[in-house]
């Protein structure tokens, strides 16, 4: 198993760096200026020029490449051009808030797009199946921006029961900083205010965020167990007298879900581009608003130290996801090697 | 049960407490919601943003308060001026202190200034053509000389851009002579009435402020003054205005749209403080490309804008109408200046004339609007559809405001038409139409209409060296008369900036620079 992992991540390298150089280099050809930003409004010709010799932007863009390259081996992400502060130290305050939206995002996704899925499937044709449909479909199709507005409406300004924005409120602020995510470091701290506030002000993003990550995971999870409900040994079972709720629960499910897991890999990149707009609206000071931030001030450096971060998060989840793959049907690792 | 009493319940019984009065008296701070600068070095950049940082946590000679806004000694007490105008010699105040309890002295204001122009960053622009860093000197120790180069009669007006910094803090973190610029864009230290907590600080996300109780201006003005200031920008409108309907934030961003002024004013909390700024609504045409180059073509621009359609019934009559460079409300404007107006038949008549004379009106116009500011976008489309009645084809281009100005260096670059504001960096003609319409800023944004009159450079170069005002106001209203003769570019509004208000905040007062950010003055009620 331990070589089937160390296969894999060797196998993401190659991705990773030639995602460093692409993106640097598209971030270079994109109209704006970096030194524009880094100056300020009242900036003259000279002083734009002085800083493009400072940052190298008068470099070719092949040579700013190469070093860029040779600084990200290093660990070096270079200064925000918007905040002259290390973008490292940015992503490191950011990230956490995007992975506590995502990975509770992903978790909703999972516990309720699976057994929806599998009762869809075990109702054929009913009407829990339309159901589900309907729900799958509206899930994907609903504009997340759209969905979030209502939410807020519905459930922070007429029902006043859930915050509207941000990851604390303004009087409780945030615990001491441990592991960045809000639920973790407030359980670390004692602070059960904290961990309830931190929660309430998660549930909207969350649940906006998961809906399309729900339906994919109920569409697949619906049609992987009618194939599997198809098979030969399903017969057996419910010929050798196997309930039926422990036939589908277990068996049938075991078998089916091993296309959902590689769903779950997959979303979680959608999901990560997804809160792009959903962290735009309910405030949320994540990676996606701080990628939005540094498109509009031409950030560069920001811009493609949150690529990489992306891609390599994105390449360590789907890691794990071919682990346990390996682990549900060991067939996987066989057949990898 | 609703969410606060909710939470409230839920917060006491983890807690194990019962909250007693004098909790229940404790002031909820102001969360102010406007946007945060880029660093919060007051020396690395100088836009809208970080007009807040300067105006709360440092402190400059001079201050603009009011509106209109009136220049007023600040840490200094008084100024003299030389008969040539070159040597210019402050006083200051005495027992002003630092954050950190030190005392402030000339020297701490010549080191601000050397710092200032040896960075060489955006606020830096207003002084070093006429100042070099050796030329501020300490002349006593409560006194600084500055002198100029050359005449340079904005030079009072732009004193305000300059935050005086501790040299002692700063000492303490300079790392490879970096004049501890590094520090001091997450960190703060001036002498303002507002210490910045840098524990808290998150760029762009949060940014926490506590009363400095011994500001050397004191209190006594103030009765309840803002203990806390929780700064906390909200990115999108729609959250902004109903974080600020449901009391999660006091004060949205000076900007609020015009169809969301009734619903704020309509809610019991809340109010909109509206008032006249210096902030012109222009869109800029690129006087070096065809058929720009060409005064019909201009003019045939200049008529074919619906002002009033777009002032009075898409903004909803929440603007001024602004007919020149300068804001209405800043002197320096011909008393009889007439706006152009919205008249297709008379564009066509100057697009006809440009086309005999060989105009390329015939070819696509570009407009660059910044995508997230959404009037350049509305400006632009409504202008698409009056200009396709004229015969001109107008393709609507997003961009952002780095990606415009990126372009501006060069004539060649800089888009055919931009749609954006000029904002008061310093009061005085110079800031509009001196930067704007003086060829030798050429290359920077404000210039980017790429306009070149001889007779206009003459005018403006002597008004920006008179000391005499009676002279500059005459100059700058003849520099204007020509400039809006030849309409280099469309001037439309001027803003009245529309903040959104939790009734619970007293004592707001705008002021065109800071944009009413100023919390030394405001206090909050029960």
């Amino acid at each position: 198993m331990l070589s089937y992992v160390v296969r894999r991540l060797l196998l993401a390298l190659p991705a990773l760096l030639g995602l460093v150089f692409l993106t640097f280099v598209l971030s270079r050809v994109i109209p704006g200026d970096p030194a524009a930003t880094l100056a300020g409004d009242a900036a003259t010709p000279a002083q734009l020029a002085e800083i493009r010799a400072q940052y190298g932007l008068d470099r070719p863009i092949l040579e700013q490449a190469v070093i860029h390259i040779r600084q990200v081996l290093t660990g070096d992400f270079g200064r925000s051009v918007f905040s002259g502060r290390p973008v490292a130290e940015e992503i490191g305050q950011r990230l956490p808030a995007t992975l506590e939206l995502t990975f509770a995002a992903l978790f909703l996704s999972t516990i309720l797009g699976i057994p929806l899925g599998l009762l869809a499937a075990v109702n054929h044709n009913g009407p829990v199946d339309h159901l589900v449909r309907l729900l799958s479909v509206g899930g994907l199709a609903m504009a997340s921006f759209w969905l979030a507005i209502m939410l807020q409406l519905v459930f922070s300004m007429d029902l006043d029961i859930l915050p509207l924005r941000g990851r604390v409120d303004v009087e409780i602020g945030m615990p001491p900083w441990r592991t960045g995510l809000v639920l973790i470091d407030s359980l670390l701290a004692g602070r059960l205010d904290m961990f309830w506030d931190g929660l309430l002000h998660l549930v909207l993003p969350a649940v906006t965020l998961c809906l399309p990550g729900l339906a994919t995971i109920a569409r697949f999870t619906r049609s992987g167990v009618l194939e599997t409900l198809q098979k030969d040994f399903v017969l057996y079972a419910r010929a050798a007298g196997y309930g039926r709720v422990r036939l589908n629960a277990i068996y049938v499910l075991r078998n089916a879900v091993n296309m959902v897991v590689t769903q779950i890999g997959l979303l979680f990149g959608a999901l990560i581009s997804g809160a792009v707009a959903v962290e735009a609206i309910f405030d949320w000071p994540g990676l996606g608003t701080y990628a939005v931030q540094a498109i509009l001030s031409a950030d560069y450096k920001a811009l493609l130290a949150v690529t990489l971060v992306v891609g390599v998060v994105y390449a360590v989840v789907n890691v794990l996801v071919d682990v346990a793959q390996a682990l549900i049907d060991p067939r996987v690792a066989e057949d990898a090697r | 049960m609703g969410f606060r009493r909710l939470r409230a319940a839920i917060l006491a019984a983890a807690l194990g407490v019962v909250a007693t009065p004098a909790l229940a008296q404790q002031q909820r701070p102001m969360v102010w919601g406007d946007s945060l600068p880029a660093t919060l070095d007051p020396h690395a950049i100088f836009d809208v943003p970080s007009q807040f940082v300067l105006l709360n946590a440092y402190d400059g000679l001079y201050r603009y308060q009011g509106n209109p806004p009136d220049l007023r000694p600040w840490l200094a007490e008084s100024h003299t001026t030389s008969a040539d105008g070159l040597s210019w010699e402050f006083t200051l105040r005495a027992g002003i202190k630092f954050q950190d309890g030190s005392e402030m002295t000339a020297e701490d204001v010549v080191y601000s200034f050397r710092r200032l122009l040896s960075m060489n960053r955006a606020p830096a622009a207003a002084f070093s053509p006429v100042l070099r860093p050796e030329n501020v000197t300490a002349t006593g120790p409560r006194t600084v000389r500055f002198v100029l180069s050359s005449p340079y009669a904005p030079f009072l007006s732009a004193i305000p851009l300059v935050a005086i910094v501790n040299p002692r803090v700063l000492a303490q973190h300079t790392v490879n002579n970096d004049w501890g610029a590094a520090w001091l864009a997450s960190n703060s230290a001036g002498s303002g009435a507002y210490r910045i907590d840098p524990a808290t600080y998150q760029a762009r996300v949060s940014m926490d402020m506590t009363r400095f109780a011994d500001h050397f201006l004191g209190w006594g003005h103030n009765q309840r003054p803002i203990e806390q200031v929780r700064s906390r920008p909200v990115m999108e409108t729609s959250t902004r205005v109903l974080a600020l309907l449901r009391g999660e934030i006091d004060a949205t961003d000076s900007y609020l749209p015009t169809d969301q002024v009734e619903r704020v004013e309509r809610n019991n909390r809340t109010r909109v403080a509206r008032d006249e700024s210096m902030r012109v609504f222009i869109i800029r045409m690129n006087n070096r490309k065809p058929p720009f180059d060409n005064r019909d073509a201009r003019l045939c621009f200049a008529h074919a804008f619906n002002y009033e359609g777009f002032n009075n019934t898409i903004l909803r009559g929440l603007v001024v109408r602004n007919g020149s460079p300068n804001p209405n409300n800043l002197w320096g404007n011909p008393p009889d200046l007439q706006p152009y107006t919205y008249d297709l038949a008379l564009a066509r008549q100057h697009c006809d004339r440009a086309r005999a004379a060989g105009a390329p009106l015939d070819r696509e116009i570009e407009v660059h609007v910044q995508n997230e500011l959404e009037q350049t976008v509305q400006a632009a489309q409504m202008y698409q559809a009056d200009l396709r009645r004229v015969g001109v084809n107008l393709r609507i281009v997003p961009n952002t405001w780095a990606g415009i100005t990126g372009a501006t260096g060069r004539a060649e670059s800089t888009p055919d038409m931009w749609v954006h504001w000029v904002s008061t960096y310093f009061v005085d003609p110079e800031n509009w139409i001196g930067q704007m319409y003086d060829s030798q800023f050429h290359g920077t944004w404000k210039a980017s209409s790429w306009y070149s009159n001889a007779e206009v450079d003459t005018l403006l170069r002597r008004a920006r060296a008179s000391l005499d005002q009676a002279e500059r106001q005459t100059l700058y209203q003849q520099a204007t008369r020509l400039v809006v003769a030849d309409s280099p570019d469309i001037w439309v509004y001027n803003t009245l900036n529309l903040r959104g208000l939790s009734r619970r905040v007293q004592g707001y007062q705008f002021s065109p620079v800071g944009s009413g950010g100023e919390m030394r003055l405001m206090s909050l009620a029960n």
